[in-house]
Parts: C-alpha cells; sequence; structure tokens
C-alpha cells in the first residue's frame, strides 16, 4: 500500500488524536528502495527495502523529547508518544526551543515520477546489461550501483501544519578499470525521473575515461591550474552547504564566513564576479523538500520552514545565511531555510576552450575521501581519482597519477577563470571550472 | 541514579521473540519451496539513543545556553537473503507477520532469478556448523534503564567543570547507547540469539579568539564499548572536563607548527584511527578483489601479496579479532551465522590474513569464513565487515617516556581530527585533537594546525618502537561506512603507543 496524502495525513492525525494535549511534531517518512550492485562486470547484490517511520517530538514549556519508531499501529504510536513525553518531562528546560510553526503554504515541487517508483530489478536489467556488454567489448572491468526509490514525506504538529512530498530518485554511478588496474573511469548520473539515467552514455564516458587514465605519469605535487570537471565541483561545494552557509556558525566565528571581531561577512565580496550560488527547490533535475533541510527540534531533520529559492553568492557577493527561526529571532535577520543542493550559474565557455587556453595544468575528473581540515579557512584536503590528465600548451598531454589536493573551495572560487554552462553533478548543478593556483601537497599511487 | 528519575522503558514488541523462530520457518520453507539453495532471515529489533547537552553563551546576554537534545530511536523488521539459480536475492520489511515474510522471501526470490542471468560463476559459500545458541554482550548496567535524567546530569557536571576555565567558549557532552537485538536462522539450521550493547560517550570544549576569528577545540573521547552504563561511569567526564577546558585553551594559544619531517609519538586514541583507514581497510577481501571498486575502492594488498608484502617493521602485528571483551565488533556470530574468532593479519610486519565471509573464503583458496559478515539493520545486506583490527603491545618493557626520549625533534598526537586515505589505502592525510612539540627526548608545550602525510607501508615500516602493554588501550569507532547503500558499522581497535621515524608533517593554518 502506497503513501498518498490522504494515508500520510491520516497517520499524522492518528498520532496527534492520540497524543492529546500539549505541543507535538511530526516527521513521517517511507521509502521504498530498490537497488543492484555489480563489480567485476557482475550482479553482486541486490535488494528491496521497505520501510516507514516517525519522528515524534513532544513539547511543553521549553521542554522537549524526541522518539522515533517503525511500529505504525496504534500500540506503536502509543508507546512512541509515551516515550517522547516521558522524557520531555524530565528534560531541562530547552533555553532555545521555539513555538510549533502555525500553519504554512509549503510549495507542490514535482519530484515524483511514477515510472521510477514502480522500477525494480527488471526494469534496471537492460541498463545494467548494456553496462555489462560494453565492458565486455573494451576489456573492462565494470563495478557500480544503480537504486531506484519512492520516499513520502509528511510533516505535522498539533496546531494544524501539515505538508506533504512524494519524492523519487534514480542514481546510477559506473566505474570501469582496466584490467591491468592500470587506468580507472568513472561516471555517475542522478535524477527523480528514472527515463532521464542513460546507463549506455553513463558507461560509454566511465569506459573513456579509464581507458584514457592508463599508465599515468608521475607530475610533481604544487599549484596549478586546473580545470575541474562538474563532478569535482559539486564535490567541493557540498562541503559549504552544511557548515559555511549556515548563519549562526558565521556569527560564532566557527566558519569561513566569520568576520574578524563577530558577525558574518555577508555583504563583502567573497568569490570571483562569476560566482552566483542559489539554491532553487523547483529546478526539476535537483532533489528538494518543501520544507527547510536542517535545524529540527531534538533530532528532527527540519524546523519546518517553507523551502524557496535563495542566492547564497550574487556576483562574487555574499548575500545570505541560512538561519533557523531561533537564530533569527536573536540575530534578528529573516529565517532563512537551509538548502537541500546547490546551483552554480555557469558561463559560456566549453570544456575544450578551458583546456585550450591552459598552458600548464590538470584536468581533474572527480575527487574522492574529501575532509575539512580547516573550518576557519574552509581548507579541505582529498585526492583526485578515476582520471587526472596532464594538460599542456592547450591539449591533454596524457594521463597523470594521483595527487592529494589541500585547498579551500572559496579560494577555488575566488581564483575562478571561466566556467562551462551548469549541468547536474553529483545531486547539484554546476558548471566546469578553470581556476589557477590550486594546491596540490602529495602524491598518490592509487589507481 | 538521581531519586526519581524516569526510565525510558521500551514498549514490548508486537511480536515475542518466542515467535521468531516460527516466523523465520515462514522464510525458510518458502525459500525452500522456491527452489532456493540457500536461505536465511534476521529479525531484529534496534534501538539507538542518543543524549546531547550544549552549553552555549546567549548571542545578546552572554548567559550560558544549556540546550538539550536527546533522541530515542527504535526499528523493527526483518531482512531476508536468497541463493537461487547461483545469485543472491534480498527483501526486507517492518511488518514482521507470516504473509508478509512469505511476500518478501518471493520478492528476493524473484530478484536472484532476474539477476542470475547476469552471473558469472555462481555463489557458493563456505562450510558453517550449524548452531542453536545464545549470545548477550555482558553488562553491568543495561544503559537504556537509565534515565535521560541522570544522563543529562552528568553531561551537565562536566560542563560546569570545563567552563570554570576562562577562555572556554562552549562545551558539548554526548552520550550513545546502541542496542541489537538479532534473531538469525538460516537453511543449514542454524537459530542464533544475540543481544549487543554499546555505549559511547565524549565530550568537546571549543575556545574561541572572536577577533582572530580562530578556534580550537579539545575532545575526551574515553573508549567506546559493548557493554553497560558502568563504562559511561568509570569514563569519568567530569573529572577530566576541567583538563579539556584547559587543554581547548592551551591549543587556540598554541603556536602553529613548522612543517617538515618530523618523528611521530602517537597515542592509541589517535593511531587507533591510523590503523582502522590504512590496515583495517586494506585488508578487506571484497576491496582487494574489486567489489568496492565503484564506492570505497580496491586495496594495494592484492591476494598476490598474501603472505609475502612488507607491509610495516619487524614489530608490527596485527589481528583481526571479534572475540575480545568489550571491542564494539565482538559477538558470538557473524550474521552469516559463522562463529566469530581472532585471526592474524599482519605478522611481523607480513601481511598474512584477510578479513573474509562465508561467500568469500574459497576466492582465496580457504575453507573457513574469518566471520566478517554484519548488516547494520535487517533492512540492511549483509557484507563483508571490518572486525575489531588491534595491535599487538612490545613483549618487552618500554613506557611512554621511553618511547618519547628517543625523539630529537618530534609531535606527539592525542585523538582524532580530520582523516583522508585514497581509494587504494595508499596515501594518507591525518589531523589529531591534539598535539605537543617533542624537543630533546622531552614532551613540551602544545603545538597546532598539524597534520601528517605518509604512504602506508612507508608509514608502518618507519615504525620503529611500539609501547608496551602499560601503554596499550582499545579504542572504539562507531560510525564507519561502507557499501552501497551505504551501511554503518562498530569496531575497536586496541594499540600501544607507537613511534614512527621522518614523516612528513604539514601546517593546515
Amino acid at each position: 500500500m502506497g503513501w498518498d496524502r490522504d494515508r500520510a495525513h491520516g497517520m499524522i492525525e492518528r498520532l496527534l488524536s492520540l497524543a492529546g494535549s500539549g505541543d507535538w511534531q511530526v516527521e513521517l517518512t517511507a521509502r521504498t528502495s530498490s537497488y543492484t550492485r555489480f563489480a567485476r562486470s557482475e550482479i553482486t547484490t541486490s535488494g528491496l527495502a521497505d520501510d516507514a517511520g516517525l519522528v515524534v517530538t513532544a513539547g511543553r514549556e521549553g521542554r522537549s523529547g524526541t522518539v522515533g519508531t517503525n511500529d505504525l499501529s496504534d500500540d506503536g504510536l502509543k508507546a512512541a508518544i509515551a516515550r517522547a513525553a516521558g522524557m520531555r518531562d524530565l528534560l531541562p528546560v530547552d533555553p532555545e526551543w521555539v513555538e510549533p510553526l502555525p500553519p504554512q503554504t509549503y510549495p507542490a515541487l514535482g519530484k515524483y515520477d511514477d515510472e521510477t517508483a514502480r522500477a525494480r530489478a527488471a526494469e534496471r536489467a537492460p541498463g545494467i546489461r548494456s553496462i555489462l556488454a560494453l565492458a565486455r567489448r573494451r576489456k573492462l572491468v565494470a563495478a557500480g550501483f544503480y537504486e531506484t526509490g519512492a520516499t513520502h514525506r509528511a510533516v505535522g504538529n498539533s496546531v494544524g501544519n501539515f505538508g506533504y512530498h512524494p519524492a523519487t530518485d534514480t542514481e546510477l554511478s559506473v566505474t570501469m578499470r582496466t584490467s591491468s588496474g592500470t587506468g580507472s573511469g568513472w561516471a555517475s548520473g542522478y535524477s527523480p525521473r528514472f527515463s532521464e539515467v542513460d546507463a549506455k552514455s553513463l558507461a560509454r564516458r566511465a569506459a573513456e575515461k579509464g581507458i584514457a587514465s592508463v599508465s599515468p605519469r608521475d607530475v610533481p605535487p604544487g599549484d596549478y591550474t586546473v580545470v575541474l570537471e562538474p563532478a569535482a565541483v559539486a564535490a567541493l561545494l557540498m562541503t559549504l552547504q552544511f557548515g559555511a552557509l549556515s548563519r549562526r556558525a558565521a556569527d560564532e566565528g566557527r566558519s569561513v564566513f566569520s568576520k574578524p571581531g563577530g558577525g558574518s561577512r555577508v555583504g563583502e565580496k567573497v568569490a570571483h564576479e562569476s560566482v552566483t550560488l542559489r539554491s532553487d527547490p523547483f529546478d526539476p533535475r535537483l532533489p528538494a523538500t518543501p520544507w527547510s533541510a536542517g535545524g529540527g527540534p531534538g533530532g528532527g531533520s527540519t524546523d519546518g520552514l517553507p523551502n524557496r529559492k535563495v542566492t547564497w553568492i550574487d556576483r562574487g557577493v555574499l548575500k545570505a545565511l541560512y538561519a533557523d527561526r531561533y537564530w533569527a529571532r536573536v540575530t534578528g535577520v529573516e529565517p532563512t531555510p537551509a538548502p537541500g543542493s546547490l546551483v552554480l550559474d555557469g558561463g559560456t565557455r566549453s570544456l575544450d576552450d578551458l583546456i585550450a587556453s591552459t598552458g600548464h595544468g590538470l584536468l581533474v575528473t572527480r575527487f574522492w575521501y574529501i575532509r575539512t581540515v580547516n573550518p576557519q579557512t574552509a581548507q579541505l584536503t582529498g585526492l583526485t581519482r578515476d582520471g587526472l590528465f596532464l594538460i599542456e600548451n592547450g591539449t591533454i598531454a596524457g594521463p597523470a597519477t594521483n595527487l592529494r589536493f589541500n585547498e579551500s573551495p572559496v579560494v577555488m572560487l575566488q581564483n575562478a577563470e571561466g566556467m562551462t554552462p551548469a549541468v547536474p553533478a553529483g545531486r547539484m548543478v554546476v558548471p566546469a571550472i578553470k581556476s589557477r593556483e590550486f594546491t596540490f601537497t602529495s602524491k598518490s599511487d592509487a589507481v | 541514579m538521581i531519586p526519581g528519575a524516569f526510565v525510558t522503558r521500551r514498549a514490548d514488541g508486537a511480536v515475542p521473540p518466542d515467535r521468531f523462530e516460527g516466523l523465520g520457518a515462514v522464510a525458510l520453507d518458502k525459500a525452500r519451496s522456491l527452489g532456493a539453495t540457500y536461505a536465511d532471515i534476521r529479525i531484529n529489533r534496534y534501538r539507538t539513543q542518543s543524549v546531547l547537552l550544549r552549553s552555549t553563551p546567549d548571542w545578546t546576554t552572554g548567559a550560558v545556553h544549556h540546550v538539550p537534545a536527546v533522541t530515542d530511536e527504535e526499528t523493527f523488521g526483518f531482512g531476508v537473503r536468497v541463493i537461487h539459480g547461483g545469485a543472491w536475492g534480498f527483501a526486507a520489511g517492518s511488518s514482521v507477520d507470516k504473509e508478509s515474510i512469505a511476500r518478501m522471501t518471493s520478492e528476493a526470490v524473484g530478484i536472484a532469478r532476474a539477476h542470475a542471468k547476469l552471473r558469472g560463476e555462481p555463489v557458493r559459500l563456505a562450510a558453517a556448523a550449524p548452531a542453536k545458541d545464545t549470545y548477550r554482550t555482558p553488562l553491568e548496567t543495561d544503559p537504556f534503564e537509565v534515565g535521560v535524567a541522570e544522563k543529562i546530569a552528568l553531561l551537565q557536571q562536566a560542563s560546569d567543570e570545563a567552563r570554570k576555565v576562562p577562555g572556554v567558549f562552549s562545551a558539548t557532552g554526548f552520550l550513545e547507547q546502541r542496542l541489537e537485538e538479532r534473531f538469525f536462522a538460516s537453511t543449514d539450521g542454524s537459530v542464533l540469539r544475540q543481544r549487543i550493547v554499546q555505549v559511547a560517550p565524549e565530550y568537546t570544549a571549543t575556545a574561541r579568539d572572536l577577533k582572530a576569528r580562530r578556534t580550537k577545540t579539545r575532545t575526551y573521547r574515553p573508549n567506546a564499548v559493548c557493554g553497560g552504563y558502568e563504562f559511561v561511569l568509570k569514563a569519568q567526564l567530569a573529572e577530566n572536563a576541567r583538563r579539556v577546558g584547559e587543554e581547548s585553551v592551551n591549543h587556540l594559544k598554541a603556536p602553529s607548527i613548522a612543517p617538515g619531517a618530523k618523528d611521530l609519538v602517537l597515542l592509541p586514541t589517535h593511531l587507533g584511527l591510523t590503523i582502522h583507514e590504512s590496515i583495517g581497510h586494506s585488508t578487506e577481501l571484497d576491496r582487494a578483489m574489486g567489489y568496492e571498486a565503484n564506492f570505497a575502492g580496491t586495496s594495494f594488498l592484492t591476494p598476490d601479496r598474501l603472505g609475502t608484502y612488507r607491509v610495516g617493521s619487524d614489530i608490527v602485528h596485527v589481528f583481526g579479532d571479534r572475540v575480545m571483551p568489550q571491542a564494539l565488533s565482538t559477538c558470538g556470530y557473524d550474521d552469516d551465522g559463522v562463529k566469530t574468532k581472532r585471526f592474524p593479519i599482519l605478522k611481523n610486519g607480513v601481511f598474512v590474513g584477510y578479513q573474509t565471509t562465508r561467500e568469500q573464503a574459497h576466492w582465496i583458496g580457504q575453507e573457513e569464513s574469518m566471520a566478517c559478515s554484519y548488516a547494520d539493520s535487517y533492512a540492511s545486506v549483509p557484507f563483508q565487515r571490518m572486525p575489531n583490527v588491534w595491535l599487538a603491545a612490545a613483549e618487552t618493557p618500554r613506557s611512554l617516556d621511553d618511547l618519547v626520549s628517543g625523539v630529537d625533534d618530534g609531535l606527539l598526537i592525542e585523538g582524532r581530527g580530520s582523516y583522508s586515505i585514497d581509494q587504494q589505502r595508499y596515501n594518507f592525510q591525518f589531523g589529531g585533537d591534539a598535539f605537543w612539540e617533542i624537543k630533546g627526548g622531552k614532551v613540551g608545550a602544545m603545538v597546532a594546525d598539524v597534520a601528517y602525510q605518509s604512504r602506508t607501508p612507508d608509514f608502518w615500516q618507519a615504525c620503529d618502537a611500539l609501547g608496551d602493554r602499560s601503554t596499550w588501550r582499545n579504542v572504539g569507532l562507531n560510525r564507519d561506512g561502507k557499501g552501497e547503500p551505504g551501511q554503518i558499522n562498530a569496531m575497536s581497535h586496541g594499540c600501544p603507543a607507537a613511534r614512527f621515524r621522518g614523516i612528513t608533517v604539514i601546517r593546515t593554518e
């Protein structure tokens, strides 16, 4: 039985009626996911999982307790209610508690696709067959992951707020390694719609990268002009999404957007003037929820603020940071929903043009194992993977041995010299970027 | 316990455990009737309680806010795994009744059928002796029977102590308790019931210099263990809070490191993660064979290197282990139904053993699984996960002072910082939680902005001395990720203090 709006609403209403008096907030998440893994050019595991759970927060006079359960029977709901209320009554007052949201108007985002929700192993099999066939023809070893899923979410509370959001997702990633193990390529696609993830073209891209990256030559670590393909750009920007774009982190001196002496750098130029970074929950290529992707009470995943388009960096100037209702109230700013994904507006140049304009540099397919080294500078470390190429005199001179980088995405955006149009990559929409003085610190033998 | 504390007692589940065997038989019979050559079912209950207290000054008044965040999550359901036509199929659900179990078993068989045509060699399982057995984590006080008010009070006490130190901006205490009640039955005839309880306390103080736009933290992370609330109390959070607060302030004031090649003396709270990333993940057989190539990667320790390749110096002995008391991966049986054990991974620095499951043993000509199968939920497919991987201490007496006294220009590193390693586990960069310089054989003042980079075999071959048993600590990690869809896993990495010569240190300012 699916989770349509009526069923989700009925479940939340049932919980609220069983809960009785006090402040109650509820989040329902029901997900059916179906997936296939393959490696060594054959299917390895595949499965189907179907689950639904509630996160229930009981509040009263500044106290709150949160429990989660996947027992949606009346007995299960009553047990969850009793536990949440019991916890609430024993915990100290939360000085940052905010009142439950009155009824909100949530945007309809159109992220649900029936074909995707119905897709199972049989629907994915032709795509996988084409990947494995290409691997055989090109004498490559294929590995990958193909998942289709439908998630139904709802939020509600005891003062009448209710929101419902059905969404589907399809994700396919493919790695093609040479049988010698000296070359490796990768490509990945995501869409809310099954029909928009093209297994054949992803397999071709991964295979081309795999073959082109065979027998790389050593290049010394150091500062390089880089051409970052969209997957590499998305991986760097993702690190900004949850930490650096927080107004509280900035105000409290904990982020790259903190101002010396206190407060944030909102209004300052933080990136090259070609850089405009936005979030757009209505973009059909991106995942999004109708409410904020952060700041829930207790252990909830959202504070319920309606989602909307936000421009974070406008032509290089920091314009906004996300703030939950508590932080907005104490600092006197407008509450701003946390982004679920980002859009970096692109330019007009082609990838070939970015390469052709580079005298000496590196083309990066993607990055791997990125970690924040210093939140105050947003310095990250990580490694290139699945295709690093040396650029000499405007052309690809050949594959290069992977390198570790230590660099800040904010510095990368300051040093941007050119961009392609933006395309979907890594659940974001971003361009390829040419940027100068990108710092690599050591060599990796890994392929 | 605080008088009157409320105990968040779990309501008895709708499905009593004495019915699990009968429900399990529904899946096994159904799978057999559909032609499956193997099937197992797990009917599992999971509960995770997180108790957090953050103490931060109010933005306008500066008065300290103690902000609690407590969550208590419970899930219950089943997962059925089958082999049909030589291929795996898996399906899971949260309605634990005969009809749902039969339906999902059919789904699992259907999935296996759909994929059998796309599979080369059929799945082959190493033998596992059928067992009817029960295992329970030994404990004195069930952490779920201790009230949340008592837990908050403990964290508040630690916070009060830490904030007595001038310069401490915020303090955050965190307790996590996790319960796994696992039921397993297979067509091999095993019926297993296990109850695993884990506790993980930690405490962080943050010091801040707003003018310089600089913050530094110091974390006290006592060992996360399989065990009861007694380990939370033994961790002495409040007793350590003043020191943690002082060290956060010292960390903020500490000068940046001068980069270059230095000798490192690494304490177990730091070295545990280095072992995990460089030796733990590189000796997973599925990685080495290419099964994780699309996500986590492969390994430099390929099967042709088994038995001959030198990873570390002669003094480096490393074991895989799921029987060590209190270690986080310890249990009675793995999720293939295989009895857990201890096995060598590195002997005198040479690579001698992989982590394996029943499916994997024959890939390297072995008859027996090393019992490393685990799934993090009833809805997750069991696969090879890291056991406890530990480094043996020196057998001859050697104290921490002995290790330090042999260093002219070096660093002493404690705790975990940022970490990153390549997809074949060669090149890595590790930070830490706290750093002290070592000059002329003595530990000096704190320094800051430190990370070191190395290559796994170079690093472990640069290990020239290990501390003795007195320096050995078990170090629990409870959030290791692997696989697609991603799964978490907990394990411990016991190790002594250890010394490494001439490692590249960088400044991270």
